[in-house]
């Protein structure tokens, strides 16, 4: 295992080396600048600027002081905001998109997995039927809309809940429901599908046979292993959902790092773009090696160490 | 006006009010409400406070509550005294000598003439990378200073003790007061910017302020930032709001929901927003000092080299329906390049003076008749044209409208293209369209702000068209009648008109804000150029 | 030992018909079927996915038929017509009379427009367009977008996922940093890439879903096919030296297909939210086309005044979605070898 996980770190900062060289030459395809007005400019005036973000420079040398920079954890200056590090800029705007993003995960799978497992015990149920249109309806709505939706009618219309801003708990309560719902769609159809199968295989008959208890049969068995699709797909959506969604954070006024990264790539602004990047790969690794990792303890006939047979 | 948030003193004011009114006095304290917050609506976050390097227009609206220049600008951009006492213009028009009064920073420092000294010439300074230093462009020296040729200190500003600024220029400039009067040259405190070094401006505690706020609250990145009364101000008595909370929501069907339910006191309305609250009473339009219009690529394209078919385009388009039945945002039709009520002479407007009807009148019989015969010049059946526009909800309205009026004419195809801004504007630098539709706002209430980007050599003039007696004009009115407001005035109002009769662009519309603002919001200044909001003679009513 | 055994005469006849008839008779099975008969049969038991079917047809042929006959031009654009709700005649309930509440009071939008003689089903937008003929021609954008990803998915992500995990170590190891790294750089950027090199539209939009989309269903797929590779009846399969293609085949697709399937059933709404998303930045489908994803977007922001502009594309994409995901739910239990009669 310790071997394992060796291998997996060296990969690990591999796959963040060759990411961070793939974006960073992507962005110098892109015809990004800190000027505002270029045309208002003189020649010299451009070349100061561009020295003061080190543009100056051969696309290869300015790589090269990235990487460098990036190893201690200095990601640039950002254009949109004058003169504040990327460092800082994420620093100070990616807690109100952890914080949702992971209500939001949390809320999403634990209900996801309820309701899977509800509908997959009264298979071909009317409750099943229910679990199953409310996740399809979960998925069918964009989540700028069912944003819109929780905001009028919980917030304006009934008042219950603020309408956006960011204060206490009480401001998360709507944002997180709106991120919710895809986790919440996703876990509960892939539990379902899963367990039914589960629940038809040998082994629970066999549990049965043995006068295990419902729950017991339920808990230790069928939800065990039906847990590998919903394993797979879980660690990229929360590092998704953890890293800000534009829409839910316009929405809701969340003063957080998915408009600002949406705003950066349609300005330009790559120190932005690279600095989140990194972040977002870097947690997306890292979630995908649990996630294998998780495999084995799920299902111990999995076996990813070392090659099968 | 010591009224406190506590009840008891409330219930004095308000009989307090009663006695007053009798006495005629309506701006008095008298009629104000107990709690003076203003919760005021941005688009965006507040990206910068450097006075010398900030770019954009929430800045620009912050710095000019937060800070004051020689000059402050008012009502329909009148300029009043501000940090200046009064100025005398010399005959030739060429020096301007300010008499400061005595004034305070926010921390207590007192506020010189060798303040603005240091914050010209930093600003000017080709190392502070300032990108709208070119506003400094009549100051002496100024232009060579940014393409380092001269040194900073040969600036045309100098001290003359701490209480008298005395300006040269190069030549007169008509609008000069009211460049003063733009956040762009506004003081700066040199030993708070030494005190800080790069983290200067770069949150609200590092950073100084002589204007009627001082901001308390802004991390440098965050989403809101709070502006409290600055008792350090010289008309302090005057300032009656004790707080303005800037929030800035991107959504603007979020802004409406905060506004209904009383979390906001002003919100911007976009979209189909302004047509459902066209007869609220709480419903305002502002009209902005910016024109949206048109540039054909005049390069190779030789369609769009012909006049017939330039005009063609501009007659198809129904300006009037567009603005009030697809925009009705309070925008309005745009008659030439320069916006509507940003300068005036003897009373008359610019665009009345320049009106060309023949160029934006709609006229589909007509645009058809041009448009067959620009074919039959370039000997074509038919011809295919890209629109080209931003990718904003406005610039998409846009887009959809133009396309749909042009395909009404014969053997055209019209297909559009919506970008990022960026992008689109990079593409127009480099020559990359057909038509793009292009927007500009003005730096400062002159003409000239408009039109010197058509002349030959200016690098807005994306389209490259090219005409001489336009280039004359506009040189005559910057150099030889400078200090001729008479001539300087024909010389603008000709160029106009002959851009308008070649039609080197078409204009569509000048743009509009409209917003909702609580009706005991008064006192709010707004002004068309620049920096468009003052909040010092603002206060919350009864 | 001169044991004979004395069979009799008949014995050393071939049997007639009849006497095979006898014998069949006798015999307890179901008629052999092959493993798409079983499916088809299966499927036919379900009403849901019949339904289901009949409902996806007829938005299919309603959508494409658009392109021939569309009850407007959705494109054509009439200011004066702006933002009418929707007017179905002979109809008289608050919400498809042509009424509308402005202002806090119930007025009659058409009157107020000087259109009474015209009505739409769903309303007109913004522009004056008939929403009915937008909602078509978004609903066609999105089918073909929503398409295009399912194709990818079924074909890239399935092998790429299938290969990861049946070869496992170095081969598994390589090809699963490949997926990290595409992961990992933002769509935003591909996208934005592709609109700077192509243009704004379709194009861009299908090439960043082709390079992006695929990746999830790879990575499930190879999950399980990890998890059946380990078991009994591939290892016997695998002893009896059949080819890999063919335990691919005949082993693990059947047992992977409701994952397949599942995931089949969120990368459409995927793929046509990742077109709406980009519409709400505002770099989707480029105007004047429209998909639902546009039409949603633009519906959301006058939600308080116009809700009809919202509620009418939502309805179609919820039915979409709906369909799709019942078919889907009829299909698996039609394909998995597992689920129990």
């Amino acid at each position: 295992m310790a071997k394992y996980l060796a291998k997996r770190i060296f990969y690990l900062i591999l796959t963040l080396f060759i990411v961070i060289t793939v974006t960073f030459f992507l962005m110098k395809l892109l015809p990004g600048t800190p000027l505002t007005n270029q045309a208002k400019l003189s020649k010299s005036q451009i070349a100061l600027i561009y020295q003061q973000y080190g543009l100056d420079k051969p696309v290869w040398q300015q790589y090269l002081l990235y990487l460098a920079g990036a190893v201690k954890g200095n990601f640039g200056t950002s254009f949109q905001f004058s003169d504040q590090p990327v460092s800082y800029l994420l620093s100070s705007r990616i807690g109100p998109s952890l914080q949702i993003g992971l209500q939001a995960m949390i809320l999403g799978v634990i209900l996801g997995i309820i309701v899977g497992a509800i509908g997959a015990m009264k298979q071909n149920t009317w409750a099943d039927t229910t679990t199953t249109v409310v996740s399809i309806l979960g998925i069918s709505i964009p989540s700028f809309v069912l944003a819109v939706l929780l905001q009028y009618y919980l917030g304006l219309k009934a008042g219950w809940f603020p309408i956006a801003e960011w204060g206490g708990f009480i401001y998360t309560v709507l944002p997180t429901l709106a991120l919710g719902a895809t986790p919440l769609a996703e876990s509960a159809r892939f539990v379902r599908t899963e367990m039914v199968d589960v629940l038809s295989s040998d082994y629970i008959e066999l549990a049965k046979a043995k006068g295990l208890s419902r729950m017991g049969i339920i808990y230790h068995h069928a939800l065990r292993n039906s847990l590998i699709p919903l394993i797979t797909i879980v660690g990229p959506l929360a590092v998704n959902i953890m890293t800000g969604s534009m829409v839910v954070e316009n929405i809701f006024s969340i003063p957080g790092i998915g408009e600002q990264f949406v705003k950066s790539v349609l300005t330009n602004d790559y120190p932005t773009i690279m600095g989140l990047t990194i972040i977002y790969s870097f947690m997306l690794c890292v979630v995908l090696l649990i996630t294998d990792i998780l495999y084995g303890i799920v299902d111990p006939r999995i076996r990813i160490t070392g090659k099968a047979n | 006006m010591k009224i406190n948030s506590a009840v008891k003193l409330g219930t004095v004011a308000t009989f307090a009010a009663v006695l007053l009114a009798a006495c005629g006095s309506s701006s008095n304290s008298s009629s104000q409400a107990s709690k003076q917050t203003l919760n005021w609506m941005e688009s965006s976050a507040l990206p910068s406070m450097d006075l010398s390097t900030a770019t954009d227009v929430v800045s620009g609206e912050t710095m000019n509550n937060t800070g004051e220049g020689l000059l402050r600008f008012g009502k329909k951009s009148t300029t009043h005294p501000g940090v200046a006492k009064s100025y005398k213009v010399s005959k030739d028009g060429k020096t301007y000598t300010f008499n400061l009064r005595k004034s305070n920073w926010s921390n207590g420092d007192k506020v010189t003439a060798k303040d603005f000294v240091y914050a010209w010439q930093r600003t000017v300074n080709p190392k502070t990378a300032s990108q709208y230093a070119y506003m400094y462009a009549p100051v002496k020296n100024a232009n060579e200073i940014m393409k380092s040729q001269k040194p900073v200190s040969s600036l045309g500003i100098k001290a003359e003790g701490d209480y008298k600024v005395v300006v040269t220029l190069t030549q007169a400039t008509d609008y000069f007061p009211a460049l003063v009067a733009s956040p762009m040259f506004f003081p700066q405190n040199q030993s708070v910017v030494d005190k800080y070094g790069k983290k200067y401006a770069a949150n609200a505690k590092s950073n100084v302020y002589n204007g009627p706020f001082k901001l308390t609250y802004w991390t440098g990145t965050s989403d809101n930032w709070t502006l409290s009364k600055n008792t350090k101000y010289w008309n302090a008595k005057n300032v009656k709001l004790k707080k303005i909370n800037f929030k800035a929501v991107k959504d603007p069907q979020t802004s409406l929901s905060q506004f209904q339910s009383g979390k906001l006191d002003a919100t911007y309305l976009s979209g189909q927003q302004p047509k459902n609250y066209k007869n609220d009473k709480q419903y305002v339009e502002r009209k902005g000092a910016s024109t949206f219009y048109i540039e054909m690529n005049q390069r190779k394209d030789s369609m769009m080299k012909n006049k017939k078919a330039r005009q063609a385009l501009s007659l198809a388009i129904n300006r009037k329906q567009f603005v009030n039945k697809v925009l009705a945002d309070g925008s309005s039709e745009a008659k030439g390049l320069v916006s509507t009520g940003l300068m005036s002479y003897k009373g008359k407007d610019f665009n009345t003076a320049s009106a060309v009807p023949e160029a934006t009148d709609h006229d589909l019989a007509k645009a058809q008749k041009l448009w067959k015969e620009a074919l039959k010049e370039t000997g074509r059946s038919n011809y295919n044209l890209t629109l080209m526009a931003d990718d904003t909800p406005a610039g998409k309205n846009t887009l959809e409208f133009v396309q749909s009026q042009w395909s009404k004419l014969d053997n055209i195809k019209v297909t559009t293209q919506s970008l990022p801004f960026k992008t689109r504007l990079s593409r127009s630098e480099n020559g990359q369209f057909q038509a793009v539709v292009s927007g500009w706002g003005a730096d400062y209430p002159d003409a000239i702000s408009f039109l010197e980007m058509f002349t030959k050599t200016n690098s807005y003039n994306r389209g490259k068209w090219l005409n001489t007696e336009y280039d004359n004009d506009i040189k005559a009115a910057d150099g030889k009648d400078a200090n001729n407001e008479a001539a300087r005035w024909t010389d603008l109002v000709d160029a106009q008109k002959t851009l308008m009769k070649d039609q080197g662009i078409i204009p569509l519309y000048q743009q509009g804000k409209s917003q909702l603002v609580k009706s005991n919001v008064k006192g709010v200044i707004y002004f068309p150029t620049g920096a468009n909001w003052d909040f010092s003679h603002a206060y919350i009513s009864k | 030992m001169a044991d004979t055994v004395k069979l009799p005469e008949d014995s050393f006849k071939p049997i007639t018909a009849n006497d095979r008839a006898a014998l069949d008779s006798e015999k307890i099975a179901a008629p052999s079927l092959t493993f798409t008969q079983d499916a088809w049969r299966r499927l036919k038991k379900n009403r849901g996915a019949w339904v289901s079917l009949i409902i996806l047809g007829i938005i299919f042929i309603m959508a494409f038929g658009s392109m021939f006959f569309s009850p407007h031009n959705p494109n054509a654009v009439n200011p004066s017509y702006a933002n009418l709700p929707s007017k179905i005649p002979g109809v008289n309930i608050n919400g498809f009379n042509g009424t509308l509440v402005q202002a806090g009071q119930r007025i009659d939008a058409y009157q107020q427009a000087g259109a009474s003689g015209v009505h739409y089903i769903m309303g007109t937008d913004y522009l004056g367009r008939d929403l009915f003929s937008r909602v078509l021609y978004g609903t066609r954008i999105s089918l073909i977008i929503a398409l295009v990803a399912t194709f990818f998915d079924l074909t890239i992500g399935v092998t790429y996922g299938l290969v990861s995990g049946w070869k496992g170590g170095r081969v598994d190891t390589f090809m699963q940093r490949v997926i990290e790294i595409i992961l990992s750089i933002p769509n935003l950027v591909i996208i934005v890439l592709f609109i700077l090199i192509l243009k704004p539209g379709m194009l861009s939009i299908i090439l960043a879903i082709a390079l992006t989309s695929w990746v999830n269903m790879a990575r499930l797929v190879r999950a399980q096919t990890l998890e059946i590779k380990e078991q009994e009846y591939v290892l016997a399969a695998k002893t009896l030296g059949e080819s890999s293609l063919k335990i691919a085949f005949k082993h693990l697709l059947p047992n992977l297909s409701s994952v397949i399937i599942i995931n089949t059933m969120f990368t459409i709404p995927s793929a046509i939210f990742f077109e709406a998303t980009l519409s709400y930045i505002g770099i989707g489908i480029s105007s004047p086309q429209a998909s639902l994803g546009t039409l949603l977007n633009d519906g959301q922001k006058n939600f308080q005044f116009l809700p009809y502009q919202m509620w009418w594309p939502a309805l179609v994409l919820c039915i979409i979605m709906l369909a799709f995901n019942l078919l889907g739910d009829g299909l698996r239990d039609a394909f998995d070898p597992r689920t129990k009669e």
